[in-house]
C-alpha cells in the first residue's frame, strides 16, 4: 500500500513538473500558428 | 424489267439500311456523349493520387500554411474515424468475452497445497513502486486514449457537449503529462527485471504445458515465467513504441512532417488498442485469475506454497542462496503475521 501512494505521489509530482517544462516550451496553438499579422 | 430489279435493289437497300439503323441506334444512345461531366472530378482525383500533397504560395511565415490539401490525410482520416475504432473494439471487447469466458470454464487458479504460513520476499519495494507508477499511468492513459478514440461516438452523446468539451480537455492534459513517469516507468522496468526475462528453455516446456492456467499442471519456472516474460517484453517494447510516436505527436513538426506524424499516430493508436487488450489479461491473472497472486505486488510476499506451485525453480534458488534453514537463517522468507 505504501509502495502504491508513493507511486502515485511521484506520477503526480513527475506529471506536475512536466506539465509546467511544457507549457514554458510549447505555445497554445492561437499563439503558436500565428503571426503579429493574424487575429485568430 | 431492268427499271423493275432497280427498284427492288432500291427498297432492300433501304429496309437494310433501316435495319442497321434500327439495331445500332439504342448503341449509340448508351456511349457516353462528348462532353463527360464528371471528368474534373475524375482529374482531381488522380490528381489527389498522383500527389503527396497539393501546396500554393503565402507570405506568412509558417510555410505548412501554405498546403492546400495532403490527399494521404483522407485516408488517416478513414483509419481513426473508422478503422481504428473497428481494431480497439474488435481487441478489447474479445479479450473481455475470453477472460469472462475462460473465469467462467477454469475458474480461479487455486493454491493447491493450501497456505504455508511462511512468507518469502517476491518483488522489493522499488519494484513495486515502478509497477505501481507505471500501471496507474498507464490506467490513465489508456482511459484518456480510449477518449480520444471512442469518446465522441460512445460519451458525447451521453453527457452532452459541454461536459464532454471540459472532459476531453483534461483528459488530454492528463494523457501528456503523465507519459512522461509512465514513460520512466517503462526504462526502469526495463531495467531492473531484464535479468530475469531473457527467454529460456524452461519456457518452452512451461508452454508446452499450458503454463499450469490451461490445465491444472504446475510447470517450474524461475523468477518470471513464459507468460510473465511475454508480459514483460510486451510493456518493453509497446512502451516504447507509445511513448517515441507519443512525443512526436506531441511536439508536431519538430521531429517529422505530416506523414510521419500520421504514421506516427497510426502505430501509436494501433499498438496503444492491442495493449489495453493484453493489459486486460495481465490485470485478470494478477488479481482474480490466481489465488495469491496479488499479494506479490501488493504487498511484496508471497506464501512459500505458492511459490512452490508457480515458481519452483525460483524458490529453490533462493533457498539455495540462503540456506536451508529457512525459518531462522533467512531474512527473505517470514512467518505470516
Amino acid at each position: 500500500m505504501k509502495s502504491f501512494v508513493l507511486a502515485c505521489v511521484a506520477a503526480i509530482v513527475i506529471a506536475s513538473v512536466a506539465g509546467f517544462v511544457l507549457s514554458n516550451v510549447q505555445k497554445p496553438a492561437d499563439q503558436a500558428y500565428s503571426t503579429t499579422g493574424v487575429r485568430l | 424489267m431492268a427499271r423493275f430489279l432497280a427498284q427492288a435493289r432500291f427498297i432492300i437497300g433501304a429496309l437494310a439500311l433501316a435495319l442497321v439503323l434500327a439495331v445500332v441506334a439504342p448503341a449509340f444512345a448508351q456511349q457516353p456523349s462528348s462532353v463527360n461531366p464528371t471528368a474534373s472530378s475524375v482529374k482531381e482525383e488522380q490528381l489527389l493520387k498522383g500527389l503527396k500533397i497539393i501546396s500554393g504560395r503565402g507570405t506568412i511565415p509558417d510555410t505548412k500554411s501554405y498546403n492546400l490539401e495532403q490527399p494521404a490525410g483522407r485516408d488517416w482520416r478513414q483509419f481513426h474515424e473508422v478503422t481504428l475504432r473497428w481494431i480497439g473494439a474488435i481487441a478489447i471487447l474479445a479479450m473481455l468475452v475470453i477472460l469472462i469466458v475462460f473465469y467462467l470454464v477454469r475458474g480461479q487458479v487455486k493454491l493447491v497445497s493450501g497456505y504455508s504460513g511462511r512468507r518469502i520476499v517476491r518483488f522489493n519495494a522499488f519494484e513495486r513502486f515502478v509497477h505501481w507508477m507505471t500501471a496507474t499511468c498507464f490506467i490513465i492513459l489508456a482511459l484518456t486514449g480510449l477518449n480520444i478514440t471512442f469518446g465522441k461516438p460512445l460519451l458525447l452523446p451521453l453527457i452532452g457537449e459541454p461536459a464532454f468539451a471540459g472532459w476531453a480537455q483534461w483528459a488530454k492534459y492528463a494523457h501528456n503529462y503523465l507519459s512522461f513517469p509512465f514513460a520512466i516507468g517503462v526504462f526502469c522496468i526495463f531495467l531492473i527485471w531484464i535479468a530475469g526475462n531473457i527467454p529460456n528453455r524452461v519456457d518452452a516446456e512451461w508452454l508446452k504445458r499450458g503454463g499450469g492456467i490451461v490445465g491444472h499442471d504446475h510447470p517450474p519456472a524461475y523468477r518470471f515465467n513464459a507468460g510473465q516474460k511475454m508480459i514483460y517484453w510486451i510493456v518493453v517494447l509497446g512502451g516504447t513504441a507509445v511513448a517515441i510516436t507519443g512525443y512526436l505527436l506531441m511536439f508536431p513538426f519538430y521531429v517529422t512532417d505530416i506523414h510521419g506524424m500520421q504514421l506516427a499516430q497510426t502505430v501509436h493508436a494501433i499498438v496503444a488498442v492491442l495493449f489495453v487488450a493484453v493489459m486486460l489479461a495481465h490485470i485478470y491473472i494478477g488479481t482474480i485469475g490466481m489465488e495469491g497472486a496479488f499479494d506479490a505486488m501488493g504487498e511484496g510476499t508471497v506464501d512459500v506454497n505458492w511459490a512452490r506451485e508457480h515458481h519452483a525453480l525460483w524458490l529453490e534458488q533462493e533457498m539455495a542462496r540462503t540456506g536451508p534453514n529457512e525459518s531462522q537463517r533467512q531474512p527473505m522468507v517470514t512467518p505470516a503475521e
